[in-house]
């Protein structure tokens, strides 16, 4: 999966410079791609959300 | 003040780009094809965000400062650090130049993503601060030369991390791993996998989801008949007595001592009680007057949980809470009232404090203790854990009197004619309170009101014996021959000591 956001993000760094006029969709890929990261590290993390230290 | 105008933004927000794709992101990516180094699923999530910071610049850069931009940077700055610091704190507290994976510039990557997301929200707050207010512009602009090698640069990065990427963690549906293999282009070495991750159950905390246990409200079977040893020898009580003066709080641990040392105050001091109100009290043999009292300011300095344990130590009061934190304090004639009332929310004036920090255990660690003994003999202070949903072991901990640090810890063994039943062990005992008499750990349990005596030289439990009738047992005192099991409404059970 991560190699996927890659791919989003390449998507839409390609858009930026070559196809500008299509700036939604590349904010869109921009969302998707943080989302995709985030969830990512949500799972890596999912026995324990919080930083394991005395809170 | 200097303000900076749309067009030098640009051409900063274009450095700012290349510096930081060449440095972190292509540095990491350096790493994997020189050195080997695969990140792990938490570092790719970092990793991913810087470059995602990056394409947010990218956004700036061509289209301008607008709002939805920024806020994404903040975002995604705030985002990283809270990843960095979760991800950091597998590591940061062990011992020193122990990280994970190789360090890059003296630092480790999960700390170098820590600093670069923060520096990113300074960065941006910076950046606001100076920029000139400008009318907006409608459409793309013209990146300028500057600009246009940042991105392609950025996309190049971005290329070489998409198959770093692909090598490492696999097309979808497969993800990172949290413990990866070294990085290599030969699709031999490749292990792509996705059920790794999603194993276990969703936590907030995981392992320091730790109830606090109540020392003078202990939820426990006590029926000795259903504990793990089978049908221990009963010892009866031979008779009860009872704390005369009103104690305020519920009673959680009772200990005995010697008198104090003629000129250090405190004449014919010999026992101490603990209460769950953080209070302290020195009474006499017979239990029939208070001599000194304190009540401690538990959220003054080391956080202080219920107090459960009390131990003399020589003329010196040792009390300890549930969290394994400790105050030291003595009887003295002669007090500084103000240097007292830092520590005291109310005092006889006649207590000083001496110290006040924690004990730090290995094998006990995130697990609370309900008691504290005094080994005299080896002038170390002893603890003994209490098990919890998520850790069950009984750890007894010695600590030196000396330096108050760990000296050695242990998980006693059954010695010989005890046996536990199928799928039993020691750790179903909730040692409440704890007293060393002739290098034996007497430990009484409130679950299955139990008392286990441990040999200290073996590190065995050498008996066990129950002890019936017994009502939330918090602690426990020599007294010659015999044994005083305190309960916490302030009765007493006597019993012959084995």
């Amino acid at each position: 999966m991560e190699f996927f956001n890659f791919l989003l993000i390449l998507w839409a760094g390609w858009l930026i410079w070559r196809r500008p006029e299509k700036e939604r969709l590349a904010f869109r890929l921009l969302v998707a791609s943080c989302l995709l990261m985030a969830l990512l590290f949500l799972i890596g993390t999912h026995t324990s959300l919080v930083p394991g230290v005395n809170l | 003040m200097t303000t900076l105008s749309e067009t030098r933004l640009r051409t900063l927000l274009a450095w700012v780009v290349i510096v930081l794709t060449a440095g972190p992101v292509g540095g990491a990516v350096w790493l994997g094809v020189v050195y080997g180094e695969s990140p792990c699923i938490l570092c790719w999530a970092q990793r991913t965000s810087m470059v995602l910071i990056g394409l947010v610049t990218l956004f700036v850069l061509r289209y301008g400062p607008r709002p939805r931009y920024l806020g994404m940077v903040v975002l995604l700055g705030a985002w990283g650090v809270f990843m960095s610091l979760r991800h950091s704190a597998l590591h940061l507290a062990r011992d020193v130049g122990q990280g994970f994976a190789a360090p890059y510039l003296g630092v480790h990557t999960y700390a170098w993503a820590w600093f670069i997301h923060w520096v990113v929200l300074g960065v941006v707050g910076v950046l606001l601060l100076l920029l000139r207010e400008e009318p907006a512009g409608l459409g793309p602009r013209e990146p300028g030369r500057v600009g246009r090698f940042a991105i392609v640069f950025f996309l190049l990065v971005a290329a070489a991390n998409a198959l770093q990427a692909f090598v490492t963690t696999g097309p979808p549906p497969f993800i990172g791993q949290s413990d990866p293999l070294r990085f290599s282009l030969n699709p031999r070495h490749w292990v792509w996998m996705n059920h790794e991750e999603i194993e276990g159950r969703i936590s907030l905390r995981g392992s320091w989801t730790i109830p606090r246990p109540d020392p003078a409200n202990i939820t426990a079977d006590p029926d000795p008949s259903h504990g793990p040893l089978a049908n221990p020898p009963v010892l009866a009580v031979q008779g009860w007595e009872r704390i005369g003066p009103a104690l305020d709080g519920r009673l959680t641990d009772l200990a005995l001592g010697s008198p104090s040392p003629a000129g250090r105050g405190g004449q014919g001091v010999r026992a101490l009680a603990v209460t769950d109100d953080f209070r302290v009290y020195v009474l006499d043999s017979a239990l029939s007057q208070v001599q000194h009292f304190v009540q401690l300011d538990h959220q003054f300095s080391v956080d202080l949980t219920p107090l459960a344990g009390a131990a003399f130590v020589g003329d010196t009061l040792a009390v300890l809470s549930t969290n394994k934190s400790y105050v030291l304090l003595r009887p003295e004639a002669n007090v500084d009232a103000g240097r007292e009332w830092r520590y005291f929310r109310e005092t006889s004036s006649d207590i000083t404090e001496l110290r006040r920090s924690r004990f730090a255990t290995v094998r006990a660690r995130q697990m609370y203790v309900l008691s504290l003994a005094y080994d005299a003999a080896a002038d170390e202070l002893i603890t003994v854990s209490v098990p919890s949903p998520r850790h069950r072991r009984l750890v007894v901990s010695r600590f030196a009197r000396s330096d108050m640090t760990l000296a050695s810890e242990f998980l006693p063994r059954l010695g010989p004619g005890l046996v536990a039943g199928t799928d039993r062990s020691l750790a179903e005992y909730v040692v409440t309170g704890a007293v060393v008499v002739d290098g034996r750990l007497y430990a009484i349990s409130a679950a299955y009101s139990t008392l286990l005596v441990i040999d200290l030289a073996t590190k065995s439990v050498t008996a066990a014996f129950a002890v019936a009738g017994l009502e939330q047992p918090v602690g426990i005192a020599a007294r010659g021959a015999q044994l005083l099991v305190a309960q916490a409404d302030g009765r007493i059970a006597v019993i012959e000591r084995p």
